[in-house]
């Protein structure tokens, strides 16, 4: 690693005078590796050299070596793919009640009026909360973790496109009004474009409780998933294993989030003009 | 011809912003309403362009009642309030959403190289400056030909150079197809500049307290004695629709009337 570092530090020396921004350009988010690299390198070497059994805090290389084990023996594979459909499935219904519910109390202050105070107080009682309801009345099965999941997703999604229904520009849709737009026409060609990038952010964090959820609920009760990973690597005792999931989760998460900024992007290109200046 | 009968407006809280105007408009006269503060002139345009029908009395255009936003009546605000998820040409054509793309691109591109922003059409609008911004709206505002186009103090957030520069090419564009314009405004030189006719309104409620007409030909200069003339009686008609002493427009009839209208 140093290595390479030292390499890049060279011929980053070599080119200064070509394009010196770009090396720095490239090397400031390197910086933030740092200290997690250095971290790991030091217990690596920490463990090499005998001065802990690494048993209890797994050095690197064997945490490594457990993921790619754990990948070829498909049980990396599977277990992700049964988290990934929970998380999906949960994703989906909450999303889609959060859309409904939130656009109709966003847009009538009389639903809004009757439906928000119940939503904000069920909001207020921790989620976890719930578990041993939803177990009693949907079994330990898949039915009562995805509920949760769906739950977790809910509540920023739901605040999120209220929120951002409410606080439309009045002044653009007056255009839309002198403009003389149908009620479709409005809500087509400006409260969706309107709302959109406070939408995208909502679900953003809603996927993020998503997967905090399903954490939860694989711990209720699962024969598998990244979180049966996680309970399973305790229960028998490798923490190897139990860093794995975590890395698994940090990347699967990570990616579905990248998913969504991607699928938002090409709409949300108007606003990306204030960011670069 | 647009036609205000007795219009008046009283809201809902009790507030009687608009007693009775009465005025009758041309087709392609260009009239602009003055006033103090709260003396209506905003409500009254909104009235026309449909955005808060009257509560008395009624608007007609060419003998039609207009109770909502017409097609015939176009509206540039003050700000320009361009969408910013559009690119400034699909902006300028907002409204001809109904129309074939090939004419709307047609019409939208006309109507930019005579704004003079043909180069800005693949922009997004937060990148242009104020008076562009200003000009997309104008464009946005005409492309759908509209009878009756209305401006709500459009030039009064801009920089003055920029504003006389707007205000000449506000006539020019009109000279196209000569809409009525119904521009509401602080400025008094802005009136007189574009206007066939100067309303000046008082408040409470807010009304029609005198019309002067400015019979000069245009392009107008802003510094000859005829307009300077045209701009003391306006002065001289505001100083009174307040209920202030006359300033005998000797001395400095700017001082007060500007001053009432800005405060």
């Amino acid at each position: 690693m140093s290595l390479v570092t030292m390499t890049i530090a060279a011929e980053g020396a070599s080119t200064q005078h070509a394009a010196p921004n770009r090396w720095v350009r490239l090397a400031r988010p390197a910086l933030g590796l740092g200290l997690p690299v250095s971290l790991a390198l030091a217990w690596e070497i920490a463990v090499r050299m005998g001065l802990s059994s690494g048993r209890l805090v797994p050095p690197p290389s064997v945490i490594f070596a457990t993921f790619v084990d754990l990948a070829r023996t498909g049980d990396l594979q599977r277990n992700t793919l049964v988290t990934l459909a929970r998380v999906a499935a949960g994703f989906a219904f909450g999303v889609a009640a959060a859309t409904i519910i939130g656009a109709a109390t966003g847009y009538s202050a009389t639903l809004r009026r009757l439906l928000d105070p119940s939503l904000q107080a069920l909001r207020a009682i921790p989620s976890i909360a719930w578990v041993p309801l939803f177990i009693l009345w949907l079994g330990i099965f898949e039915a009562s973790k995805v509920t949760l999941i769906a739950v977790g997703v809910f509540f920023p999604v739901y605040l999120g496109l209220m929120g951002a229904i409410q606080s439309v520009d009045r002044k653009l849709v007056e255009v839309g009004r002198a403009f003389r737009l149908s009620d479709v026409a409005m809500v087509r060609r400006i409260l969706l474009p309107a709302v959109l990038p406070a939408y995208v952010i909502s679900l953003r964090s809603g996927l993020g409780l998503g997967w905090m959820f399903v954490v939860a609920a694989e711990f209720m009760g699962a024969s598998e998933g990244l979180g049966y990973l996680l309970i399973d690597g305790q229960q028998l005792g490798k923490p190897a294993e139990i860093v794995a999931a975590i890395v698994a989760f940090a990347i699967v998460g990570k990616a579905t989030d990248w998913l969504i900024a991607l699928a938002a992007a090409p709409f949300l290109r108007w606003e990306d003009v204030v960011r670069e200046k | 011809m647009l036609v205000l009968d007795r219009v008046g407006k009283t809201y809902p809280n009790g507030v009687h912003a608009l007693g009775g105007v009465a005025l009758e408009v041309q087709l392609g006269e260009i009239v602009a309403v003055i006033g103090g503060s709260g003396c209506g002139k905003s409500t009254l345009l909104r009235a026309i362009g449909g955005l808060d029908p009257p509560s008395e009395g009624a608007i007609l255009l060419d003998g039609e009642r207009v109770t909502a936003p017409h097609q015939k009546i176009g509206i540039i605000f003050q700000e320009p309030r361009l969408l910013p998820w559009l690119k400034v040409a699909d902006n300028v054509g907002f409204g001809l959403g109904d129309r074939p793309r090939s004419e709307r691109a047609q019409r939208v591109a006309t109507a930019l190289k005579r704004v003079g922003l043909a180069d800005k059409a693949a922009v997004w609008p937060r990148e242009l400056s104020g008076g562009q911004a200003q000009r997309v709206a104008i464009a946005r505002a005409l492309v759908p030909r509209p009878e009756v186009l209305l401006l709500d103090e459009p030039f009064s957030a801009l920089d003055a150079f920029t504003r006389t520069d707007l205000q000449d090419h506000l006539l020019d564009l009109w000279a196209d197809a000569k809409p009525t314009l119904i521009l509401v405004t602080h400025d008094v030189d802005e009136a007189i500049v574009l206007a066939d006719r100067v309303m000046v309104m008082c408040p409470r409620p807010g009304r029609i307290f005198d019309g002067i007409e400015v019979d000069l030909p245009r392009p107008r200069d802003r510094q000859s004695a005829a307009f300077d003339f045209v701009k003391r009686r306006v002065l001289a008609a505001l100083d009174r629709s307040l209920n202030r002493p006359a300033t005998g427009g000797e001395d400095e009839p700017k001082a007060t009337a500007g001053d009432a209208l800005w405060w």
